[in-house]
Parts: structure tokens; C-alpha cells; sequence
């Protein structure tokens, strides 16, 4: 069989978007590295020579260490949240419902909508004497809560949003991986009279581990990125109880226009997202699947 | 004017999948190649097609060199072993889809598909959809798109393997009348059972881990296998080996049972042989030569298939008739002294000795 | 007592479509509202607790102290329909390259490949964002809607290869081989015969692209300022202390509005099992 013709059409599927890619990508990212070693910033722009210097400021950088470590705290809080409630509700609207499309449909809504236009609206909401969080609170006797103007609240709040706007996404992978099991298991463990827990346990958990592996990480993996509500909402206050890596180094780039230092801080984030989420896949893998034999 | 392959070479991983093939498919030759699964028939076929590629080795037809053509420059049609359809088109649009890529005219190919779909028996079902219909149907509707391009190489992999048994009877008749419609075409047909290859094709290849043990006429592969591996192959069940010697005259196979020598074994001398007899051609009852214990027993059809353990081996015996064999009966064996094949006791296994055709029991 | 477990299980799910439509429904009543409604302490019914006014939808389209909403929706159209287009037939083309054929470079087989278009998202904004900056300004191509169109094929290619592959893995690869036996080359093969048999793929894999082109707020919002705007930053834009909430609800709602409706048609192909195929 003749291969160079072959070989043509092989090439001409894949090649016009790898190279798109890899020359939109390739090139930022080996800029960043080079800009890393220089000591652009507002006062002396261009592309001089500073060796590692940013690194070693890098390492030395608490702000930027806590902003990282906040975020780790954030992301895995709100994608465990996010995956808890999503499976309960994907497992709620699955099949004795009534009106199950409706809700279905319902709970799909948030992941669609802008996140940063839905941040907007909740900063209103949060607004502690004109909002209505405090207002409704107030009811039970509650409150009023410094939503967004205490450090630890202002957490919450964030995290709030994020739950609100992400959870569906956990919700459409397991519910869509819950139509799409066979029926067989299920008929099996309820002829052995098993109840819903241990059908749960035994039938459903397990054979939808592939899927919650995949929304979990791809979950994390954005969530590594939370930066723009934290921009509309709190502006990384008060202080900076609730910024985030990307936030901080967002300011130090292009706010402060500390160019070669923030691309120092970019490179540094992108590796450690990197050997984590690696690390964290494998983790995610032998939780589900290793611990059943 | 033929197709000619020689040669070929195909290794994945180590294993060969085909190990120096050498075959000549004529013009107008229905060819059955008949093997166990993972025989290389498959990869041989798609090697005819162009959909695999060979690590060395040739393919000519009519003398001009084959295997440089891309797979769809190539005249080939062929029929998979899966139902393989346009799910997206009508049945009329997928018998039609070959000639309208080769802008054949409109009439034409109104004219051609439906002579085609009237040929597999689905003259009424144009407007439907692959999806909605039987396995059978489907595969006719393959074989229809197959035929209507007239193609000068017409290969089928195994297409009636994945249909229920009384499917595959009633298809296999209407395709050996199909098959011998294909005037001028080469085809070639694989499969794995026997009585398939028997009916459907004018010649016989056997292949086996990728090399072709024997080509030739039904008649001549059936009544003189070139081996114990070609035997085993193309009897079903498979035929009954036994080791033996010759010796002062006789046959003396394990287990003490003696055995006139034939005279079509007169010739042999005296030595170690393997000893070849079909599962028709051991006789029940009787005086009997031998003992043997009944392991296992099937009814098949009108036929009883008898799994015995005798003194010179394990035997299957084929019987007329449905009988009820409980496990651990003892049964009486005699071995027919002129039905007896004799191979060489070497690795190779080659054809000795064989029967004198006329009495051979012909698969159905 | 299954009487009891049925009324939680609507219970549960009351509770989370009360927490579901709150922001919305409260963005939808202060849209309404003028500034004695604001001011005063929360209000939730109109006609209630407040006289309901259009002056919040009217600044939309220029009104007095108002923002105009129609040209960062065109920008957006455009900006993120070109985007996806081109990710989509791309990503496409790539996708079956990777579904059908071996490809290897040493080292690299498709696995790797896949990988690498995936793990681009992995890529923090930020990182990408400082470089996009310099050399869109060094191209001159700040502020501009080609600038950001190349950008956002590089955030929603690795989207619709990772989408289409799997799609493309669900058609049996003997249906193209029968094409090009049937006389069609490898192409041909792919545009006559496969990609009919792929539309859900497409549908899905576009409608994530246009969600998440659409919104973006990070790259329009650090490389766009006033020629091009894009929805997002411009209702972000508002949100200081100056621009009253009655605007600032309406234009985020008008702007939230078409996605909306995009859950409908997610939950219609979920039901449909399209999705299943796509989620691994």
C-alpha cells in the first residue's frame, strides 16, 4: 500500500490545528519564560537581562505563597462541595421525580450564565444593608454578616458563588453518566434486596468512578483558575484575605506593570498547577478505582 | 489474467500475521480460504484492499503491480464480517452511493440499484434506513452495494459469521447463486467452516498462522489434505489423529488395537505414522475393534457427535441419527481399515497416504 | 417510610431551586426598581413594596445615564462566533486525524498528542495573558477583535478536539474504510461519510465553545479597552458604586439571557443520550 499519499492526508487532518496551537501557546509561553528573566517593569521597560533574580524573589514571596496555598484550600473545598451536591442532585432528578426535566433544566442554568456577570449580581446581594442575604437572615434572627467586607466571611462569600455557578457542571457529568449505566447491576442488587444505601455503595458509586474521576479533575483544573470573582466581588479583600494566586499575580503584572516579575510568578504557578494536577490524577485514580479490587 | 500475490509479509508486535502468502486468485474463480480464526485471512484480505499495508511482499494483477494503489483507486468491493452500513442514508442510497461517487448517470444508477436490491431479495425496502432492519437484511444490503459496482475483486470476510444459524443456511444458498452470477470477477470468500467452503467456492485456499498450507479444488484438498494441520482444518469435526506405527504387516495403534493395512497403505514402510480418520468414518457398535467411553455427547441437526476416550486416543465419532449417549457408556469402535489416512510422525505432518476416493463421506 | 423519603427528596430539591434562581430572580425585581427602592433597605415585590419603572431596561440602549448594550453584544457575536468557528472546523480536522490514524515522532504517539491540545487547559490565564498582552501590542493588534479572535482559538481548540475525538472514536472506523473502498479518498471519506454521522459531536462541541468563548472575561477584559468591548467586561465595567443597580441588573440579565436558553438544549441532548457519548 503506498504510504506517501497516505501519509499526506494524515497530515493535512492534524497538522493545520496542531500548529495553530502550537504557535499560539508555543510562543506566549517561551516569551513569558524569557520575560521572567528580565527585569521589565514600568520604570525600565524592555527586554533586558536579570538572570534569576524574580525567582529567587519568587521564592521568597509570602504574599504569593499564601495566595497559592488559599487557592489549594478554595479549590478543593469547592469541588468537593461542588461534587457532593452535584451527585445528590444528579442522583435526586435521575428517575422517581416528577417534572424531572424541568429541573433538570433548572439546575443546568447556573453553569451556563456568565460568571462574571453572575458575580455582579451577587455583590449586590451581598451588599450588607441593601442586599438581600442580610435581609433574609435577619428574619431567623441572624446576622447582619459583613458579607464581603470580613476577611473570613469574604471567603465564604466567594466560595458561595463559586458552589452556586459550578456545581451544575458536576451535576450534568454524573447525571450524565448515571443515564447512560445499564440496568443490569441495579436489577442484580435489587433482587439481593439490597436498599438504596448499599445500592448506592455497592452498584452506583463504583460504576460511575471513570466519570466522577474526569469532573473532578477537569473541575480542579479550572477552579486552579479562580480569579475573575474574586475581581468583581471582594477585589482580593478586604486586605488580602481572598486573593488568589492568579489574582495576585494579575495586580503585580498588569497593574503594577512588575512585567518580568509577574511572568517569574506566571511560569512558577503554571509548574506547580502542572506537577499537581499530575499528581492529583494518579491520587484521584487509586482513590477510586485502586481501594476496589 | 489473474491476481497474483506474492509473498506478502505482515508482523505487529512480533507476531506474524502473515508469513509469506503466496496465492493466484484467476478471473472468474470463486475462491473459499478457509482457516481457524487469526489465521491471516482477514489481514489478507485487507491487504487485497488496501487497507493494510504490508511489511514486504507483492500484489499484481493482470501483471501490473497492485500494491502501490491507494485503497480507493483500487477496483475492489467487499463485504465485512459486521454489518457494515451508511447509517445515515436510505438502503437505496447505500446500494447507490459507490456509482454516484464514480458520477455514474442518474438512470443508470436508479437502474442498477434496483436490479441489485431486487438480486439480495430487498427490492422493497429503498426508502428505509440500515438501522431499522435485520441483520440479515443489512447484510444484503452490503452485499448489494457490493455487487452493484461490478467491481473486479469482489472479497467477503466471513459475512454470514455473525447471523443465526438458520439465517446463515438460507443466505449461504442465495449467495452461491450470487457469487456465480459475479461473470469475469475474481472473489474470494472467507471462512471457517468446511461445508461453506465446499459449497461456495470453485477453488479452495487453507490458510494457518499466516502461511497457505494448500491450494487447490475442493475435491483435492477434501480427499487428500497435504498435511494433519490441513486435515484437522478441513473436516468438521476435526479429523481423528492417531499415533502409530506399522510393523510386520499391520497397523498397531496405542492401546494394542491392530489394524490390517489397507492397500492404499501397502506401500508404506515400516515405522512411525500419524493416522488420520474422520468422525463419520468410525463405525459404532458392532463387534467392534476397540472399547471406548463416552466423555461427551451433542446432538447437532439429524446428527449425534460422540466425544470418546479409547484406548488409542481420544476419538470424536459422528453418527447418524439422534441418539441419546449418556457420559461413561461404553461403546464398540471399529476403524475402517481403507479410510485410514496416513501422515509423516515429523513436525511437518505431510500427506503419506490417503483413501481412494469414490466412498467420501462429502460435507453438506 | 417512603412517604417521608419522597418529601425529603422534593424537599432537597426545592431547597437548591430556591438557592438556584435567587440571584436571578433578584436581579430580575431590581431591574425594575428606581432608587427609593434601592436605597432604603432590600425590596422584592413589585407593585408591593415598590412602583416598578422601565428606567433600568431603557438605559440599555442609551438612554440617559445609561450604557449601551448593543455593541459589546455584537462585538461578542462576532468576536466569539469566529473563534468557534474556526476552533470547531480545526479541532474537527485535528480530532479525526487523532481518532483514525497512527500518528508517531519518536516518542510521541496520539495519546501524548491528545494530551498536549487537553492539558492547554491547564495553562492559567495569567500566564498566557502578560505575552498575549506584549505582542498583540507589538502587532497592533490591541484592542482589536482579530487580537482576541486568535486568542480564543487557542482557549476553545483544545475544547473541541477533546469533545470531537471521542465522538469520532464512537463511529465504527469500517464505515470509513467501506467509503474509501467505495471510491473515496481519506477526505472524502470524512466529509461524505463520517461527519454526517457525527452532527451530535458537533452540536455539543460547539455549543461548549460558544459558552465558553462567550464567557470569558480575563483576555477581553486585559486586551480590549474601548474599540472593541465585549459583553462581560462591559457589564463588569459598571459595577462601581456609581452605575445604580436597576441598570447594572438589566444589563446583566439581558446579558445572561441567550444562555439560558443553551440549558435547555444541553438538558434536551442529556435526555437524548447524546451527551453520554461525549462524557468519559
Amino acid at each position: 500500500m503506498d504510504q506517501s499519499e497516505f501519509r499526506f492526508y494524515k497530515l493535512s487532518f492534524l497538522l493545520p490545528g496542531f500548529l495553530v496551537l502550537l504557535a499560539i501557546i508555543l510562543f506566549p509561553l517561551l516569551f513569558t519564560i524569557r520575560v521572567s528573566l528580565s527585569g521589565w517593569d514600568a520604570i525600565s521597560p524592555g527586554l533586558d537581562w536579570a538572570g534569576v533574580k524574580n525567582y529567587a524573589a519568587v521564592f521568597g514571596d509570602i504574599r504569593f505563597w499564601q495566595a497559592l496555598w488559599r487557592l489549594g484550600g478554595m479549590a478543593v473545598f469547592t469541588v468537593l462541595a461542588q461534587y457532593v451536591l452535584g451527585f445528590a442532585l444528579a442522583l435526586l432528578v435521575w428517575r422517581e421525580i416528577r417534572f424531572r426535566r424541568f429541573f433538570r433544566v433548572l439546575f443546568l442554568i447556573p453553569m451556563m450564565t456568565t460568571p462574571v456577570i453572575m458575580s455582579v449580581i451577587w455583590r449586590t446581594i451581598f451588599h450588607e444593608s441593601l442586599g438581600p442575604a442580610n435581609d433574609f437572615l435577619s428574619l431567623f434572627g441572624l446576622g447582619p454578616y459583613p458579607w464581603l467586607t470580613s476577611a473570613n466571611w469574604a471567603l465564604a462569600s466567594v466560595m458561595l458563588v463559586e458552589i452556586w455557578q459550578w456545581t451544575p457542571f458536576m451535576f450534568l457529568l454524573l447525571l450524565a453518566g448515571l443515564i447512560s449505566l445499564p440496568r443490569e447491576p441495579f436489577l442484580a442488587a435489587a433482587i439481593d434486596g439490597a436498599g438504596p444505601v448499599r445500592t448506592f455503595l455497592n452498584v452506583t458509586f463504583p460504576l460511575l468512578a471513570p466519570v466522577s474521576i474526569g469532573a473532578i479533575t477537569i473541575r480542579l483544573i479550572e477552579a486552579s483558575k479562580i480569579m475573575e470573582t474574586v475581581y468583581v466581588l471582594t477585589s482580593g479583600g478586604p486586605g488580602t484575605a481572598t486573593e488568589t494566586a492568579g489574582y495576585y499575580i494579575y495586580i503585580k503584572g498588569l497593574r503594577d506593570f512588575e512585567i518580568g516579575y509577574a511572568a517569574a510568578l506566571s511560569i512558577t504557578y503554571l509548574v506547580i498547577m502542572i506537577v499537581l494536577m499530575t499528581i492529583i490524577a494518579k491520587l484521584l485514580v487509586k482513590l477510586f478505582v485502586g481501594g476496589r479490587a | 489474467m489473474s491476481l497474483i500475490i506474492d509473498n506478502l509479509h505482515l508482523a505487529r508486535e512480533g507476531i506474524p500475521h502473515l508469513d509469506g502468502v503466496t496465492a493466484e486468485f484467476g478471473h472468474g474463480s470463486i475462491t473459499a480460504v478457509i482457516g481457524r480464526t487469526l489465521a491471516g485471512k482477514t489481514t489478507l484480505t485487507r491487504a487485497i484492499a488496501g487497507l493494510q499495508a504490508v511489511d514486504g511482499g507483492s500484489l499484481r494483477l493482470d501483471g501490473k503491480p497492485f500494491g502501490g494503489t491507494p485503497a480507493w483507486r483500487r477496483d475492489v468491493a467487499m463485504v465485512y464480517q459486521q454489518f457494515i452500513n451508511y447509517p445515515h442514508l436510505s438502503v437505496f442510497e447505500n446500494v447507490a452511493f459507490p456509482l454516484r461517487k464514480r458520477k455514474v448517470a442518474a438512470g443508470e444508477i436508479a437502474r442498477r440499484v434496483t436490479a441489485a436490491l431486487e438480486m439480495v431479495g430487498l427490492a422493497s425496502f429503498g426508502t428505509r434506513r440500515p438501522t431499522e432492519l435485520s441483520g440479515g437484511q443489512q447484510q444484503r444490503v452490503a452485499l448489494a452495494r457490493a455487487l452493484v459496482r461490478r467491481a473486479g475483486i469482489l472479497l467477503l470476510d466471513e459475512p454470514l459469521v455473525n447471523l443465526d444459524y438458520k439465517l446463515r443456511e438460507q443466505l449461504r444458498e442465495e449467495f452461491r447463486g450470487l457469487l456465480k452470477d459475479q461473470t469475469g470477477a475474481i472473489v474470494i470468500y472467507n471462512t471457517t467452516e468446511p461445508s461453506e467452503a465446499m459449497m461456495l467456492g470453485n477453488r479452495i485456499v487453507v490458510m494457518h498462522e499466516g502461511k497457505v498450507l494448500q491450494a487447490g479444488a475442493p475435491a483435492e484438498i477434501f480427499d487428500r489434505p497435504a498435511s494433519v494441520q490441513v486435515a484437522r482444518i478441513v473436516n468438521d469435526p476435526p479429523m481423528n489423529i492417531f499415533s502409530g506405527i506399522i510393523e510386520n504387516g499391520a497397523i498397531l495403534l496405542a492401546g494394542g488395537l491392530r489394524i490390517p493395512v489397507a492397500e492404499h497403505l501397502a506401500s508404506l514402510p515400516p515405522g512411525s505414522y500419524r493416522f488420520g480418520i474422520r468422525a463419520g468414518e468410525l463405525r459404532v457398535g458392532g463387534e467392534g475393534d476397540a472399547s471406548g467411553k463416552v466423555t461427551f455427547s451433542e446432538v447437532s441437526g439429524s446428527e449425534t457427535f460422540v466425544y470418546a476416550q479409547a484406548p488409542f486416543g481420544d476419538a470424536v465419532l459422528q453418527i447418524e441419527g439422534v441418539h441419546a449417549m449418556a457420559n461413561g457408556t461404553q461403546l464398540s469402535i471399529s476403524v475402517a481399515p481403507d479410510r485410514l489416512f496416513a501422515f509423516s510422525a515429523e513436525a511437518d505432518g505431510a500427506l503419506l497416504a490417503a483413501p481412494v476416493t469414490g466412498d467420501a463421506a462429502w460435507p453438506k | 417510610m417512603p412517604g417521608l423519603y419522597s418529601s425529603l427528596k422534593y424537599l432537597a430539591v426545592a431547597l437548591w431551586s430556591v438557592f438556584v434562581v435567587t440571584p436571578l430572580l433578584w436581579a430580575l425585581t431590581t431591574s425594575f426598581k428606581t432608587s427609593n427602592a434601592v436605597t432604603g433597605g432590600p425590596t422584592y415585590l413589585p407593585w408591593l413594596q415598590y412602583q416598578p419603572s422601565l428606567d433600568g431596561w431603557r438605559s440599555l440602549f442609551g438612554g440617559a445615564g445609561g450604557i449601551d448594550i448593543v455593541k459589546p453584544y455584537m462585538d461578542s457575536l462576532i468576536v466569539t462566533g469566529s473563534a468557534s468557528l474556526i476552533s470547531i472546523v480545526l479541532g474537527t480536522l485535528a480530532a479525526y486525524g487523532l481518532s483514525r490514524f497512527d500518528y508517531r515522532a519518536g516518542f510521541i504517539k496520539n495519546t501524548d498528542i491528545v494530551f498536549f491540545f487537553i492539558s492547554q487547559r491547564i495553562m492559567p490565564p495569567i500566564v498566557l495573558a502578560i505575552p498575549f498582552f506584549l505582542m498583540l501590542q507589538f502587532l497592533g493588534l490591541l484592542d482589536s477583535k482579530i487580537g482576541l479572535i486568535l486568542v480564543y482559538i487557542a482557549l476553545l481548540l483544545p475544547i473541541a478536539v477533546w469533545i470531537m475525538v471521542d465522538f469520532f472514536d464512537g463511529v465504527p472506523r469500517q464505515i470509513d474504510e467501506m467509503a474509501m473502498l467505495d471510491g473515496c479518498t481519506p477526505f472524502e471519506a470524512f466529509l461524505r461519510v463520517v461527519l454526517p454521522n457525527s452532527l451530535p459531536g458537533i452540536l455539543v462541541a460547539s455549543m461548549f465553545c460558544l459558552v465558553f468563548g462567550w464567557n470569558d472575561f480575563f483576555f477581553a477584559f486585559t486586551l480590549t479597552f474601548t474599540d472593541t468591548q465585549l459583553l462581560p467586561v462591559a457589564v463588569v465595567a459598571l459595577n462601581s458604586s456609581v452605575t445604580p443597580w436597576w441598570s447594572l441588573s438589566a444589563s446583566a440579565l439581558i446579558s445572561v439571557a441567550p444562555l439560558i436558553l443553551c440549558a435547555f438544549l444541553v438538558e434536551r441532548l442529556l435526555s437524548r443520550g447524546t451527551l453520554a457519548g461525549a462524557i468519559r
